[in-house]
């Protein structure tokens, strides 16, 4: 389906959710809750997290979808409101320097985050798994030493692939700041993983 | 185009976020710059060594559960209205409005209990009170309340109404306002299943009105009744490849619907889409763990038939 195509979808599903048509806005939900999710859930690394901040975010946009006045697509008001949850929860976290290589599932039991590195081969040798798990320990510990908002725009650009006149639409900044915003992140991440070695 | 410049830039060009002129200077500046190059490589290096931290899909378990959770979320929440909206009457919204409240059915009760004790009733217009009869209950659909009023001192109860007279239209099936009557019928009639089944029956012969699409679609989805459910799937069926509110919509039947014969009508329906990367995660998830024989039987029966994926 084309980009014209979903949006004009959108316009019609938004124009029945404004009308109080349940069933429009849970199929615009459909459209994007995966991508939401997906978002939330590897930003904070706890499916308690994610599943809150995807439901906060769903109801704010339910609640003020007459708000909606079509100066944006609905995906990236979406992804706005979903943004500044997980800015507030990154923040929140900061202060209480909660965050860690741990991540909570929704049983409320931990695992590494290690795990979630990726192992391109079958069979990994012991030796290999034991790097892969290293790395993903330095990666993590490389991603807390950001600040809020650089961690987000680097998320949204290096893992979600969004360009960056995306990102500063739903961050409400400029293309230039994003640009400058991800530049610093960068540079810090180098840095940390170049004294982590 | 400098080497300050170029280092400043060069994660842009390798996330493909500079213009074709930019680009084609970083590039030839780099071949005649060893530093840059060296930067280059460095970046390149920072980048791939990022992506070993993979981006995980939801599980289809997860987004459920997430979706579950929101969806009774919804059940309460309520909109809030613009300001302008306050100057707007919008028939269709007051009607479902009438019909959801948990108000309107007290006051019937009242109603029925001031009409035992031979209570006055008035009609919204008329300027006398009149006195209630069975009657005139009986042959008006109240719409709403609008105001309730003891009369002191005396067990007489005043309530002013309005009332929806009863109609009829008739037309063909491809008239619009038939169309429109029957998508309400569809989602509305929540006391009378076998209206909602002649309803759902009629579109199913149009599914190619995306209007008629959406109404199907509520019905699979939100229908108390599994025969109204198996008719509107029966309608999609056809629109699984082309539209993807219906694949979804057919695929959450697939996983959540409470009856064995919807679960494996979707089941069927999802056939020609079962390479799709959603149906494929609710396959595995189905094959694997559902409580159903037959649903992991016919899931791995699919999963089995599809050519494999490297």
């Amino acid at each position: 389906m084309g980009q014209a195509q979903s949006r004009m979808n959108d316009t019609e599903l938004i124009r029945e959710a404004q009308r109080g048509n349940h069933a429009a806005f849970e199929e615009l939900v459909r459209q994007y809750d995966g991508a939401v999710l997906r978002l939330a859930y590897h930003l904070t690394r706890s499916e308690q997290d994610a599943q809150d901040i995807y439901q906060e975010a769903f109801l704010k946009a339910y609640r003020n979808i007459n708000n909606f006045r079509f100066e944006c697509s609905f995906y990236t008001w979406i992804y706005r409101i979903v943004t500044n949850l997980c800015l507030d929860l990154l923040r929140k976290r900061q202060v209480r320097k909660e965050d860690s290589g741990i991540a909570v599932d929704s049983e409320g039991g931990t695992y590494d985050l290690m795990d979630q590195v990726a192992d391109q081969r079958s069979g990994a040798s012991p030796e290999r798994d034991l790097m892969r798990r290293e790395l993903g320990a330095r990666i993590a510990k490389a991603l807390t030493k950001l600040t809020p908002r650089e961690r987000m725009v680097f998320e949204m650009k290096h893992y979600q692939g969004l360009k960056l006149r995306t990102i500063g639409e739903i961050l409400n900044t400029t293309e230039e700041t994003a640009k400058n915003t991800l530049f610093r992140g960068t540079q810090k991440l180098r840095a940390a993983l170049r004294d982590m070695k | 185009m400098n080497c300050d410049w170029v280092q400043q830039n060069v994660s842009l060009y390798l996330y493909n976020e500079l213009a074709d002129d930019a680009r084609h200077e970083l590039e030839q500046h780099i071949q005649r710059c060893k530093a840059c190059a060296a930067e280059l490589a460095a970046q390149q290096e920072f980048q791939a060594q990022m992506n070993a931290l993979v981006v995980e899909e939801p599980s289809a378990s997860f987004l459920a559960s997430a979706r579950m959770r929101l969806q009774e979320a919804l059940e309460s929440a309520e909109q809030h209205r613009a300001w302008y909206h306050r100057f707007v009457f919008d028939p269709t919204a007051w009607l479902r409005q009438v019909r959801f409240s948990p108000a309107l059915a007290a006051v019937l009760l009242l109603v029925g209990f001031g009409s035992g004790l031979g209570t006055m009733y008035s009609a919204l217009g008329s300027k006398a009170p009149h006195p209630a009869s069975q009657n005139t209950i009986q042959e008006a659909s109240i719409g709403g309340i609008t105001s309730i009023e003891h009369k002191p001192n005396s067990n007489d109860v005043k309530i002013q109404y309005q009332r929806i007279v009863p109609d009829s239209v008739e037309g063909s099936i491809s008239d619009p306002q038939i169309q429109e009557m029957l998508t309400f019928a569809a989602r509305n009639n929540f006391n009378n299943s076998g209206v909602r089944l002649d309803s759902v029956d009629l579109l199913t012969s149009k599914p190619d009105d995306p209007r008629v699409r959406e109404a199907l679609t509520y019905a699979l989805r939100f229908d108390s009744n599994p025969g109204v459910r198996l008719k509107a799937l029966d309608g999609l069926k056809d629109y699984v490849k082309q539209d993807i509110r219906v694949r979804n919509a057919v695929l959450d039947a697939l996983l959540n619907d409470s009856n064995l014969g919807v679960r494996a009508g979707a089941l069927k329906a999802l056939e020609p889409v079962r390479a799709d990367t959603s149906v494929r995660m609710a396959l595995q998830q189905l094959a694997k763990s559902d409580p159903s024989e037959y649903i992991r039987t016919e899931s791995d029966r699919e999963l089995a038939s599809m050519p494999a994926i490297d």
